[in-house]
């Protein structure tokens, strides 16, 4: 297993937002989570990737109640939910966030130079900018654009990319179709099945389930905190009451 | 004619002051939520520094200066690690932290060397004439020297790797974060060069003004105002607005009657249209985004 979540819990306060979770992601896999909103989803790609337990770290002192994390993540070999976020995608996991949010006031390049912030070599951070720009040719075209003034797609490519620049073995993505438009959704979910061939694990979060079904290898569902189904696509939409009540087809 | 040239020297020598000391304000503020009302403060320290060591260790004034800028930063650092880190995430708190902080070197300051009004001597003797009004030389160097440090940090925050960091964690640090950015040692570094600038400011204008323990106050107003005017946060802001403050004060300064009475309600005057008019400021940066 690249990624394993085990007996992961999270409570906000008093609101348990995963609840004695336990998942896994093979290398070389695209796997989808989807489920109603508020499953926790979100919640569950922030606590993989390390920022439930900073956003933990900074409202220690807060009035509104304690972040409790309690259970496992372990990355490929090694236990990551001790280590601060900073230093996860050092580690070969990145998250790329719900609703983009680019560095809206910096140029294209500059958030893809933050991208690979942690990277030394300047061979490696032009080989990495090239091969971005050849996944994602606007990019190039638009380097020096600030990027708040990108559209929508264009900002969502540059969110990918801006992942993408730091190597990651295994990418989580949150969210990347909504808010645009259904032909730049196919451009997105095309891009993601790019990515995947490249080689690098894929774990998508997605409320657009019919058509992520169709790319991804196997799938979770999830609800309120909790996996209550795991699959293919195939397997998953010939469960009647699963398709009606959870998937919303 | 040499009323449009004395207005002219006092608004981009008073400007440039305003943009230093707001350009630090804002920086700390955009990265960290700092509200630090004690950055003037650190000017002031800096600048009894510099007469500490020109009148009571009898050091050139240049040594002092240097002594100044890194005591000053170190004295920003440890400020920062014992009484605004453990509190970062409580906006309110850091307010009056911050406050408290001022007023307590206001305080060692009257101790140490009473309220008395004191000097410290130019770098540069002499003046040269432009239609008629005496441009002292130390007015050109302190303007000068201003103008090579805003360079000098547009350097560092468009060109370096220090400076990437900066900027992402001020647009987004959670974000930042997840790019590998360590955004509590890049809130600490950002503090370490706000608190420098401010040293800078105090070294580079305590030959133009006269030292006392509440030479932090009219400062502090008037950068409060360059930030309401320019936009929280924003560095662009902060420098535009700076000048256009600067010159409005000249302005009162030299064609209103009394006008030199009138200097403190400039700031405040045009702190209360903004907030009335355009509360965001010129290049305000919208909170919409943020959780």
């Amino acid at each position: 297993m690249l990624l394993e979540v085990a007996n992961l819990s999270v409570w906000y306060d008093k609101a348990m937002l995963l609840n004695h979770l336990s998942m896994g992601v093979e290398t070389g896999e695209l796997v989808s989570l989807v489920g109603p909103n508020g499953a926790g989803k979100s919640t569950l790609l922030r606590a993989i990737t390390g920022l439930v337990a900073w956003e933990k770290e900074i409202t220690r002192r807060s009035t509104h109640g304690d972040i409790v994390l309690e259970g496992t993540v372990t990355f490929n070999g090694e236990r990551i939910d001790q280590i601060p976020a900073h230093e996860i995608v050092k580690r070969g996991l990145i998250l790329c966030p719900e609703r983009r949010r680019p560095f809206r006031e910096m140029t294209v390049l500059d958030n893809l130079m933050a991208g690979s912030y942690l990277l030394k070599d300047r061979d490696e951070i032009q080989d990495n900018l090239k091969k971005v720009y050849e996944l994602f040719p606007v990019l190039k075209d638009r380097s020096n654009q600030i990027s708040g003034t990108l559209s929508g797609g264009e900002q969502q490519m540059l969110a990918i990319g801006r992942a993408l620049m730091s190597r990651p073995k295994l990418l989580c993505i949150d969210e990347p179709s909504t808010g645009l438009a259904p032909i730049l959704r196919s451009e997105v979910f095309q891009k993601i099945e790019e990515i995947s061939k490249l080689g690098i694990t894929v774990l998508l979060v997605e409320q657009d389930v019919s058509t992520v079904f169709k790319m991804t290898s196997r799938n979770y569902v999830l609800s309120s905190g909790k996996i209550i189904a795991e699959g293919t696509g195939e397997q998953l939409l010939q469960d009647e009451v699963l398709r009606k009540t959870y998937l919303g087809l | 004619m040499d009323l449009i040239v004395n207005i002219i020297v006092s608004g981009l020598i008073s400007g440039s002051i305003f943009a230093l000391l707001a350009i630090g304000f804002s920086l700390i503020f955009g990265v960290a939520r700092i509200v630090n009302i004690a950055h003037t403060a650190f000017y002031m320290v800096a600048a009894y520094c510099i007469y500490f060591a020109t009148h009571k260790m009898s050091l050139h004034p240049v040594w002092g200066m240097v002594g100044a800028v890194v005591l000053v930063t170190l004295l920003g650092l440890i400020s920062y690690k014992i009484f605004i880190n453990p509190i970062r995430e409580h906006e309110g708190a850091v307010l009056i932290a911050t406050i408290a902080l001022a007023m307590a070197f206001q305080e060692i300051m009257v101790l140490k060397f009473t309220g008395t009004y004191l000097s410290v001597p130019s770098l540069v003797k002499g003046y040269f004439v432009i239609l008629g009004v005496k441009v002292f030389y130390q007015q050109l160097l302190t303007f000068c020297v201003a103008l090579l440090i805003m360079a000098g940090l547009w350097i560092l925050l468009m060109r370096t790797k220090l400076g990437l960091a900066i900027r992402s964690t001020a647009q987004d640090r959670e974000v930042a974060n997840l790019m590998g950015i360590n955004e509590a040692q890049v809130a600490m570094m950002t503090m370490g060069i706000s608190v420098g600038l401010a040293a800078l400011t105090g070294a580079i204008v305590v030959p133009l003004t006269t030292l006392e323990p509440h030479m932090w106050l009219h400062p502090l107003i008037m950068m409060m105002a360059v930030v309401v005017l320019g936009g929280l946060g924003s560095l662009k802001g902060s420098f535009l607005g700076a000048y256009i403050l600067g010159f409005a004060e000249a302005l009162v300064v030299f064609l209103a009657p009394m006008g030199a009475f009138l200097k403190g309600s400039v700031a405040l005057s045009v702190m209360i249209l903004v907030l009335l008019i355009r509360p965001e400021g010129l290049f305000g940066v919208s909170f919409e985004e943020e959780r």
